[in-house]
């Protein structure tokens, strides 16, 4: 399956991801640099205290010296220090919380895409019937509702009201035990996260499902005596994937940035999290920091969904 | 084959493996109904191999869609048998009919680009068919798949298995369709236009690999066509059709050197020949198919046919033994025409030509 | 098939501009949805209008009522933690998200159909950056680049209009774009050039026209995208700044306080979800309606 081809163009692709990151958290350093006042504004520090803070951040010396510092840093793997506590590396946070973020990401788009497919294929088999009506409803319902009130809705049917209910018995504890969290934690937010985009990829598939269905090799395998549940799956599914995957690229990418919005909701310690914390503290550095990380996990989920071309469909090869 | 082997063949029929009886398919489109297959009365008989030929829209497709009930929607049986070991292949159930596809009965299609799933191996998709009857085991299958595609010819069969059907050559891919439409070692086996889609070159290896597995493996074979080449060099019988219906049907030999309809002898007419004589000109049938939506009242034929007489425009004219073995359904029948209209000599093939009725209009 | 043949329906081939508009508005209104939405949005546009001039309450007066109180008779939304009528404020909500939504969509059609026009016309050099930059556009995750323009712009309504049109103009542009290189080859045009018509003349006077139609459907689509931007943005705290009300801001601060006050929460969430879906309904409806093909 991947050939030799597949690696050099995995690699290849690789040195195009570093490149871009460096690439975007360069502008957003320049960009912050740009911005008036300075980053301790809001320290309230006077004098060589405040001096002093700067020349520990290398803020005192020109913005050039800043960025090749920066750049060598960030080729080195360092994130720099984080601006409002003194002496924390931000690299290692960066890192962790990256694992984070892809975990609930993950999830979520297992969620979409299996819950999007089944749905899709269950309204194009059943066509124009209630039942493709009621799905077809519910799609467009489904991505008019933004994730955050998906979130809102679940946390008060299964975190209040079941809890409420069952006495406390049975309820979703909101938070996120350990560094990789629980099934637990995760199930909700993950699904509120890829609730929105399940039915962009239910409507998706149903309409490539029939249009799958009408084809030659579908008539040929029902002429073989092939089981309708083997015809739809193996040969019907496989082939209606292939329209689903051009779409998991934005897909992913929307996945993703919407969990800053299902982090802060759920108290994930993701990037999210980290991200609006970092810009309502004014800690530009770690801005820059988990802006890079993101930058990293979009090149990282683009390539990844390329590679799963290859798996789907055999006539692509890289 | 010689031509008397064959006509002995078409002679020594013993009981018909597979009987049709009035077979009608209808379309329900918006604006009305379609009769692709109208009335189909046909045997087919174990060994044999049957050409089904007609134009496109004839209904030849349709039936054989339909005898394994692959009509597409918003096609639907409507009326007719399929009488196969007994058993009405019309009335039996989902399951069952879904057993004798590809066991019993199995088909291949005209186009192998479009015909094989792009995105699983050839062999596999071979090896498949053989699963789903619970005929092997997978081991067995993956074997026998080899076994196959050595069979219908492909070179280097044991690294092809794994060919996906885009690296395969389109004489390849119709071999590998024929490799799976084998597989459980079928009676029967429909065959699509199965050359339609290919050289002229591979088309003839095509044939020939069927003929050699209709005479080794002792498969009935039925083939759909509209090509009359075809079926001179694969066929022992040949069944006619226009607009839904059989027109003529009989021995290969007697039809194609005594036709008795008008459309088979025009049909005929239009293949080169490479013993023809300097002044036979080619000739192509005049007019269009038939509009099934709103087909001509009497002889379907009729508004083409340059033979044509009063009665062809208000009566449907039946199928009758007009020789021995051969059925045409025809009010005056070629043997009239021959002899009181000079068919043989006829230049003018227009509508009503020979017959003097209103030549050249089409009479709806 | 003889089948598929006969189904084929003729249809006019060019059939006449007025005709085709009428014929799209006959279309829309047979679409229950769509009517639904345009109903529900036009609620929303009058509600938006009064709540200018008149709302139960100030939308900013603090202690109106007692704070997190649910929904009665006095305040049949409740009222938020700081004592504001949610009612008043969810109501001059819909001004917030009307601005955004409308806004970011004229930016992006001033931006993205004029790009897009050039580059499908004059193809060349033009065409091949717009190219990237839309591809460009569309590989980075948009939400972060709002929120980041945001940050380094400042919150306020302009800029987060700005904001917002700055990742979304793609979407206009490569609409624009593909319409004018199929309609570029089209006889009508051919006939324009050759009767001597300057390209201002063409792009503007023949093709915009013919490809107002899947403009149209995508700005409509646009605005509940634009919408869900703000509402992201002011539920991060990057929004329009407080105290004024936006649906995004009431939901931040009322799902902090989901166990107390759970309406203050979901009023907002149900105002947005049905402003989003409505706008989402219209889409699938002009999309249907004008539609030349008339695919079901």
């Amino acid at each position: 399956m991947f050939t030799r081809g597949t690696l050099i163009y995995i690699g290849q692709r690789l040195v195009l991801i570093v490149l871009a990151v460096l690439g975007v958290s360069s502008l957003v350093f320049l960009g912050i640099h740009r911005l008036p006042g300075d980053a301790l504004f809001s320290e309230h520090l006077h004098g060589d205290q405040y001096q002093q803070t700067l020349h520990h951040y290398g803020l005192d010396r020109p913005l050039w010296v800043q960025y090749v510092n920066f750049l060598a840093g960030m080729i080195h793997g360092d994130l720099g220090e984080s601006l409002v506590n003194r002496g924390v590396p931000i690299t290692p946070i960066v890192l962790r919380e990256m694992s984070v973020s892809a975990e609930i990401g993950l999830v979520a788009l297992i969620f979409t895409v299996g819950i999007g497919m089944t749905f899709g294929v269950v309204a194009a088999i059943r066509q124009n019937t209630w039942m493709d009506y009621v799905l077809s409803t519910t799609s467009v319902i489904g991505y008019s509702m933004p994730n955050f009130v998906i979130a809102t809705f679940l946390i008060l049917v299964f975190g209040i009201w079941l809890d409420n209910f069952t006495q406390g018995t049975f309820y979703f504890q909101i938070g996120w035990p350990g560094r990789y969290g629980s099934i637990g934690a995760i199930w909700l937010p993950a699904f509120a996260l890829g609730f929105p985009y399940a039915s962009i990829v239910a409507r998706l598939t149903r309409a490539s499902m029939l249009e799958v269905i009408r084809q030659d090799y579908i008539r040929t395998a029902r002429a073989k005596g092939l089981r309708e549940a083997v015809i739809m799956v193996r040969h019907g599914l496989r082939n209606a994937l292939i329209p689903v995957i051009t779409i998991l690229g934005p897909l992913v990418i929307g996945i993703i940035t919407g969990g800053v919005v299902i982090e802060n909701i759920f108290g994930i310690p993701g990037l999210g999290k980290e991200f609006a914390n970092s810009i309502l503290n004014r800690d530009y550095n770690i801005v820059i920091g988990v802006f890079t990380g993101y930058a990293a996990l979009v090149g990282l989920a683009n390539l990844g969904v390329d590679l799963l071309y290859v798996v789907i469909d055999p006539r692509i090869r890289y | 084959m010689t031509p008397s082997t064959r006509a002995d063949a078409a002679k020594r029929l013993p009981a018909p493996i597979l009987q049709v009886k009035d077979l009608q398919t209808q379309f329900l489109t918006h604006d009305g109904i379609v009769k692709a297959v109208d009335g189909v009365t046909f045997d087919l008989y174990p060994g044999e191999s049957l050409g089904i030929v007609g134009e496109s829209g004839s209904g030849k497709s349709m039936t054989a869609l339909s005898l394994l009930r692959l009509v597409p929607d918003p096609g639907k049986i409507v009326g007719g048998k399929v009488l196969f070991r007994d058993q009405d292949l019309m009335q039996i159930s989902d399951e069952e009919i879904r057993d004798i596809r590809g066991r019993d009965i199995a088909m291949i299609f005209q186009d192998p680009q479009s015909s094989l799933n792009p995105v699983l191996q050839t062999g596999f998709q071979i090896a498949e068919a053989m699963l789903a009857h619970k005929k092997a085991t997978k081991q067995q299958a993956r074997q026998r798949t080899v076994e196959l595609l050595k069979r219908v010819r492909i070179p280097a069969a044991e690294s092809r298995v794994k060919d996906y059907p885009h690296q395969l050559s389109g004489g390849m891919r119709q071999r590998a369709m024929i490799a799976m439409g084998l597989a459980n070692a079928p009676s029967i086996l429909i065959a699509d236009e199965p050359t339609t889609a290919l050289d002229v070159t591979v088309q003839a290896q095509i044939l020939e690999l069927l003929a050699d597995l209709n005479q080794e493996l002792g498969t009935a074979i039925m083939m759909i066509t509209h090509n009359m080449g075809v079926v001179a060099g694969l066929c022992t019988r040949v069944l006619v059709m226009y607009a839904g219906q059989i027109v003529e049907q009989g021995p290969v030999d007697q039809i194609f050197e005594n036709p008795q309809h008008p459309y088979t002898w025009s049909l005929l007419k239009s293949i080169p020949r490479v013993d023809a004589l300097r002044h036979e000109r080619l000739r192509s049938i005049e007019g269009l198919a038939p509009d099934l939506l709103r087909p001509p009242k009497g002889c379907r034929f009729h508004p083409r046919c340059p033979f044509r007489v009063e009665k062809c425009l208000t009566d449907l004219p039946p199928l009758t033994e007009v020789k021995p073995d051969q059925l045409a359904a025809c009010w005056v029948t070629m043997d009239r025409a021959k002899k009181e209209m000079g068919a043989d000599q006829l230049l003018d093939i227009r509508p009503g030509a020979a017959s003097g009725l209103e030549p050249g209009k089409i009479i709806p | 098939m003889a089948a598929t043949a006969a189904a084929v329906v003729t249809r006019p081939i060019a059939p006449e501009q007025a005709s085709l508009w009428s014929d799209a508005w006959r279309r829309l209104r047979r679409n229950r949805l769509a009517l639904a939405g345009v109903i529900y949005l036009t609620l929303v546009v009058i509600v938006a209008l009064v709540s200018a001039v008149w709302t139960p309450y100030s939308t900013f007066q603090v202690g109106v009522g007692i704070p997190y109180a649910a929904p009665n008779a006095h305040h049949l939304l409740g009222v938020d933690g700081l004592g504001r009528d949610t009612l008043s404020r969810l109501m001059a909500g819909a001004q917030i998200s009307l601005i955004v939504g409308i806004g970011t969509q004229i930016l992006v059609l001033a931006v993205g159909v004029p790009i897009g026009l050039a580059a499908g016309y004059f193809r060349g050099a033009f065409d091949q950056v717009v190219t990237f930059l839309i591809n460009l556009f569309y590989g980075i995750p948009d939400l972060l680049v709002a929120l980041i323009l945001v940050f380094l712009l400042g919150p306020s309504l302009t800029n987060i209009i700005i904001a917002i049109a700055v990742t979304r103009w793609m979407d206009m542009a490569r609409l624009v774009r593909g319409q004018t290189l199929s309609l570029r080859e089209r006889e009508f045009i051919e006939a324009a050039r050759a009767a001597g018509a300057k390209p201002a003349k063409i792009l503007f006077g023949h093709i915009l026209p013919n490809a107002l139609g899947p403009i149209i459907v995508q700005a409509t689509f646009g605005v509940p995208a634009a919408i869900l931007f703000e509402a992201f943005l002011s539920f991060l705290g990057l929004g329009v700044p407080p105290p004024t009300p936006t649906w995004g801001g009431m939901a931040a601060e009322g799902i902090v306080t989901i166990r107390i006050s759970p309406a203050m929460v979901i009023a907002p969430s149900i105002a947005l979800s049905l402003t989003l879906m409505a706008f989402n309904f219209l889409g699938d409806g002009l999309r249907d309606a004008l539609d030349p093909r008339g695919r079901r």
